[in-house]
C-alpha cells in the first residue's frame, strides 16, 4: 500500500459535522433530475410534460455523445421541466405515482460479468444509466470510451468535511463493493481504491483491494490531489475517477436489473445543527432537499448547499439532490454591516492566517458565506500559492488566465488544478481564483472537444 | 455599540441613491463606499465555491502595516519634537516635546495623505475601481522617510509623483512596478536636493514667533562617515560625535523622521513578521546582505580608501534607513516578487547594493532607497526566473 501524504494544506474546522448514523428518509412524492449540474454535457430532452416514465426510463441524453443516457431516479408523471439562462435545462421534476414501475434491464451477475471485455462493460454500463459515474480528470467529465486513462481512482472519503463517510456507507454493503470493483477491473485500466487516514477501513475484503493510503487535511483525499503526488510522467495525466458509493450504485445496477436509486445523504446545519438534523439519511437519487430535514421550515432564510462546501452550489429550498451530489449543508448567510469589523481583535474571526487573535486559538465555527471583505487587485501576497495542494502558482496562473494566455496557464498547471477552491479561501483580496481557473478548463476543453 | 450603528446605516442608506449610476454624484461613488466600508464592514454574500472566506481582507493586512509603522512614526513624533527644543534650549520634557514634535510633523502627513488621497480618489472616480487601502500605508510611509524641515510644497509635489507616475500610470495598486512611497521619495531628493540633504535639514526650529520653520545645522551619522579621516576607527568618530552604536539603535539621533530608531523599527518587523504580513525571507536576506558585503569591504580596508570600507558591518544596519527600508519598503508585496527563493535573493541584493552605495560611491551618503527601487526593476525578472524553475520541475499536463 503506497501513502500519500499532504502537508500544505490548511486544515479548515468547521462545525457541524453529520453523525455517522443513517435513519431512513420519508417517501418522498416527486423527485428530480438537474442536467445542469453535470459539467460539460450539453442535455437534450428524451421525455415532454406530461410523459408518463418509469424508474429506468431515459430522460435526456447529451448531444455530443447520444449514447450517454440520462435516467429516471422515479417512475410516475413528468409534471415540469424547467429552463435556465439560455434556455439550459435545470430541473426535469417528476412526479411519482403510487407503485413505481422499473425499466428491466438483463441482471449481469458476477460470473457474467467476469466474462465481458472493456466494450461491452462499458456498453453494459451506458445501456443501465451508469456510465456518468465514471469520471475523467483533468476535466471532470464524464469518461470517453476512447480516452485511453492510465489509472482509474476510487477515493472512499473525499475528505471535504460534510461528505457521507465510508464507514456509513460501506456498511454492509462490502461484498457489493467488492463485485463493484470487480466491474470496473474489466475496463482494462488498473483500479486503485484510496482510503483516508482519518476514516480507516475495517472489512479485511476491502483492505484487501486497498492500495493507497492518503493522510492530511482536505482535499488529500481528492483523485486529483492523489494522482498528482503520485504520478510519474505525463502519460499518467489522464486518469478515470469514480466516487467510493457510486461504487456501490454501479455493483447493484449491473447485479439487479434495475436502475438503482438508493443513496445516503449526508445532511448537516453548521452553527445551529441539532443531531435531529446532522446525520446521514437514506433516501433516493433525486431527491426534494425539503425531505432530508426533519423541519425543512426552520431552515428558510440560511444558505442551502449541495455538494459540499468547499465544491458545491447554492440550492433554493424547493431544490432537489443532482446526480453526482450527496451532502445537503445549511449555513449562515452573509447578515448585517459590523462596525469597523477590520479592527477588531477577532478571537472568534476565523482564519488561516495570523492577524486575528484566533490563531491562537484554532477552533471549530460556524460556517457562514460571507465575503468578509471586497474584492480588489492582486497585490501578490502569495497566501494562494502557500495553500494549493498541487502546487499551482496560483497567483501567476490566474494572471495567465486574466490576461488569457491559456498556454501559459497550463505550463502553470491549469489541468493540474483540482477545483479545492482553498486559494479563493485564503485570497485576502477576495478574487475567485478557483472559479476563474475552472471556468477557463471548461473553456478549454470545449474548444478542444 | 447599537446606538452608533443605527443611525450610521440610516445615513449611509439615505445617502447611498446619491451615488448611483446616473445621479448628481455618481463619479464619487468610490469615495462613498470607502467611507462606508470604513465605518460599516460590509457583509456580503458569498456567490462561488467555496462557501466559506478567510477573514483576512485587504482593509485587515493594510491596518496592520500601519500598525507596524506605528512605533517608529510615534518616536519620530518625539525625535523630531526633542531636537527642535534641545537646540533652541527649551525644556524637553515629554508633553512639550511630543507637543512640538506634533506640530512639525502632523502638517507634513496631513499634506501627504490629503494630496495623496486626491489623486487616488480621482484615479478611483476616472476608472470607476474602488479606492485602495495600499494608499493608506504609501500616504504614511512617504513622510517618515522625510527630513523634519521640508517644504509643505514639496511633500506635495513629491506625493503627487508617487501616487501619479509610481503607481497610477501602470495600472493602479498591484500593478505598479516600483514602491510608491519610494517613488515619491526619489522624486524630491533629486529634484529638491538642498532640502533633501546636506548638514541643515535634519532639525527643525520654530522661531519665536511660533510658526514658521527654520533649520539648524547638524550632521547625520551617514554624512560623519562620509567625510571621517580614512586612518581613524570609524567607530570611534562616531562616538566622538555623539554617535555609539546605542544612541544609533535606540535612534535618538538627528535624521529622517521616522527611520532613526532601529529599536522601534525592531517592533514594528515584529508585528509584521508575528501577524505574517510581511516576507521574513526579504528581511532575513536584506540583513545577510548588507552584512556579507560589509565583511567584504573591511577585508580590502586600507588607510587609501574611504573610512566606511572598515566599519563593523552591524553598523550598516542601526544608521540611515537601511532598518526601516528593508522592513517596510522592500517588503511590499506588490514590488517584490511573490516567490520563495526569488525572495531570498531579492532581499540579498537590496542589502548589498545598498552597502555597495554607501561605501563605494561618495555621491549618495543613502544607497537603501537607491537599492530597493534598482531591485524593483529586478523583481519581475527574478519572478520570471523562479517561475520557470518551478514550472520545469512539473510533470506537463496539457
Amino acid at each position: 500500500m503506497k501513502n500519500v501524504s499532504i502537508k500544505k494544506s490548511l486544515g479548515i474546522h468547521v462545525a457541524g459535522r453529520p453523525a455517522p448514523s443513517v435513519e431512513d428518509g420519508p417517501a418522498v412524492s416527486s423527485v428530480a433530475a438537474l442536467p445542469d449540474h453535470i459539467p460539460l454535457i450539453k442535455p437534450r430532452l428524451l421525455v415532454k410534460k406530461g410523459d408518463a416514465v418509469n424508474i429506468g426510463s431515459p430522460l435526456f441524453e447529451d448531444k455530443k455523445k447520444p449514447w450517454i443516457r440520462f435516467l429516471s431516479p422515479g417512475g410516475g408523471t413528468v409534471t415540469d421541466i424547467e429552463y435556465g439562462h439560455r434556455r439550459a435545462i435545470t430541473r426535469i421534476v417528476i412526479e411519482t405515482g403510487e407503485t413505481e414501475e422499473h425499466e428491466a434491464f438483463e441482471p449481469v451477475d458476477e460470473k457474467a460479468a467476469k466474462g465481458m471485455d472493456r466494450d461491452q462493460v462499458i456498453d453494459a454500463m451506458a445501456v443501465r444509466g451508469l456510465w456518468p459515474l465514471v469520471r475523467s480528470l483533468p476535466y471532470r467529465t464524464i469518461a470517453a470510451p476512447d480516452e485511453k486513462p492510465a489509472s482509474l481512482w476510487v477515493c472512499l472519503d473525499p475528505a471535504d468535511p460534510f461528505q457521507v463517510p465510508s464507514t456509513v456507507y460501506l456498511k454492509g454493503n462490502e461484498p457489493l463493493f467488492v463485485s463493484g470493483i470487480r466491474i470496473l477491473e474489466r475496463l482494462g485500466v488498473p483500479v486503485y481504491v484510496c482510503e483516508s487516514e482519518q476514516v480507516p477501513v475495517e472489512s479485511p475484503d476491502i483492505r484487501a483491494i486497498i492500495t493507497h493510503r492518503t493522510a492530511g487535511p482536505y482535499p488529500a483525499e481528492d483523485p486529483g490531489v492523489v494522482l498528482y503526488h503520485t504520478k510519474k510522467s505525463a502519460v499518467e495525466n489522464r486518469a478515470w475517477f469514480m466516487n467510493g458509493q457510486d461504487v456501490l450504485l454501479l455493483a447493484e445496477g449491473m447485479a439487479s436489473g434495475r436502475y438503482p436509486i438508493s443513496r445516503i445523504m449526508a445532511v448537516s446545519a453548521s452553527g445551529n445543527g441539532s443531531p435531529a438534523v446532522n446525520r446521514c439519511v437514506k433516501t433516493r437519487l433525486g431527491a426534494p432537499l425539503a425531505s432530508l430535514l426533519p423541519d425543512p421550515e426552520t431552515a428558510r432564510g440560511r444558505r442551502w448547499i449541495t455538494g459540499g462546501l468547499f465544491r458545491g452550489q447554492t440550492a433554493e429550498p424547493d431544490g432537489f439532490m443532482g446526480f453526482y451530489e450527496t451532502s445537503l449543508l445549511l449555513i449562515e448567510d452573509a447578515a448585517d454591516p459590523e462596525l469597523f469589523g477590520f479592527l477588531k481583535p477577532g478571537a472568534r474571526k476565523p482564519t488561516a492566517s495570523r492577524t486575528f487573535l484566533y490563531a491562537l486559538h484554532k477552533k471549530e465555527f460556524t460556517a457562514k458565506a460571507d465575503m468578509r471583505g471586497e474584492e480588489r487587485a492582486c497585490i501578490n501576497c502569495g497566501k494562494c500559492e502557500q495553500v494549493c495542494p498541487v502546487d499551482i502558482m496560483v497567483q501567476f496562473a490566474y494572471k495567465c488566465v486574466y490576461a488569457e494566455e491559456i498556454e501559459e496557464a497550463l505550463m502553470h498547471g491549469l489541468l493540474d488544478c483540482v477545483e479545492c477552491g482553498l486559494c479563493t479561501y485564503v485570497c485576502p483580496a477576495k478574487i475567485e481564483l478557483a472559479e476563474a481557473l475552472k471556468t477557463t478548463r471548461r473553456a478549454y476543453y470545449e474548444d478542444r472537444i | 455599540m447599537g446606538r452608533i450603528e443605527k443611525p450610521l446605516r440610516t445615513l449611509f442608506d439615505r445617502s447611498r441613491p446619491y451615488f448611483e449610476k446616473g445621479r448628481r454624484m455618481e463619479r464619487l461613488k468610490p469615495f462613498f463606499e470607502a467611507t462606508e466600508t470604513f465605518f460599516l464592514y460590509p457583509a456580503i454574500p458569498v456567490k462561488n465555491q467555496p462557501f466559506i472566506r478567510d477573514s483576512l481582507d485587504l482593509k485587515r493586512y493594510m491596518s496592520i502595516v500601519l500598525a507596524a509603522l506605528m512605533p517608529p512614526f510615534l518616536f519620530g513624533i518625539y525625535n523630531t519634537g526633542f531636537h527642535a527644543r534641545n537646540v533652541s534650549g527649551l525644556s524637553t520634557d515629554f508633553m512639550s516635546v511630543f507637543g512640538e514634535g506634533l506640530i512639525i510633523v502632523m502638517p507634513i502627513v496631513i499634506v501627504s495623505y490629503g494630496v495623496g488621497l486626491f489623486w487616488e480618489g480621482l484615479f478611483a472616480a476616472i476608472r470607476r475601481h474602488p479606492i485602495s487601502e495600499g494608499f493608506l500605508v504609501t500616504g504614511l510611509l512617504f513622510p517618515l522617510t522625510l527630513p523634519p524641515t521640508i517644504p509643505l510644497w514639496q511633500v506635495a509635489a513629491g506625493i503627487t509623483f508617487g501616487v501619479v507616475i509610481g503607481k497610477e500610470i501602470f495600472g493602479g495598486t498591484g500593478r505598479n512596478l516600483f514602491n510608491p512611497a519610494l517613488t515619491a521619495r526619489a522624486f524630491i531628493f533629486f529634484a529638491y536636493p538642498v532640502q533633501m540633504s546636506g548638514d541643515r535639514v535634519w532639525v527643525a526650529v520654530r522661531d519665536t514667533a511660533g510658526n514658521a520653520v527654520d533649520a539648524v545645522s547638524g550632521a547625520t551619522p551617514l554624512a560623519i562617515a562620509a567625510l571621517a579621516d580614512p586612518k581613524a576607527r570609524i567607530e570611534a568618530v562616531f562616538a566622538d560625535s555623539g554617535y555609539t552604536f546605542q544612541t544609533l539603535f535606540f535612534g535618538n539621533h538627528i535624521g529622517s523622521i521616522g527611520e532613526t530608531s532601529t529599536l522601534c523599527i525592531l517592533i514594528g518587523a515584529l508585528i509584521l513578521l508575528a501577524t505574517g504580513i510581511a516576507s521574513y525571507r526579504i528581511m532575513a536576506g536584506g540583513v545577510i546582505g548588507a552584512i556579507a558585503t560589509g565583511l567584504l569591504f573591511n577585508y580590502f580596508q586600507s588607510p587609501d580608501l574611504p573610512a566606511w570600507f572598515s566599519i563593523n558591518p552591524v553598523y550598516h544596519l542601526v544608521t540611515g534607513g537601511f532598518a526601516f527600508g528593508i522592513v517596510y519598503m522592500a517588503t511590499d508585496p506588490v514590488t517584490a516578487p511573490g516567490t520563495d527563493r526569488a525572495k531570498w535573493v531579492y532581499g540579498f541584493l537590496i542589502g548589498a547594493i545598498a552597502v555597495l552605495v554607501r561605501v563605494v560611491n561618495p555621491a549618495f551618503p543613502e544607497g537603501v532607497m537607491l537599492a530597493i527601487l534598482f531591485m524593483n526593476i529586478f523583481s519581475p525578472l527574478m519572478e520570471y526566473t523562479e517561475t520557470r524553475l518551478r514550472i520545469r520541475r512539473r510533470i506537463p499536463n496539457v
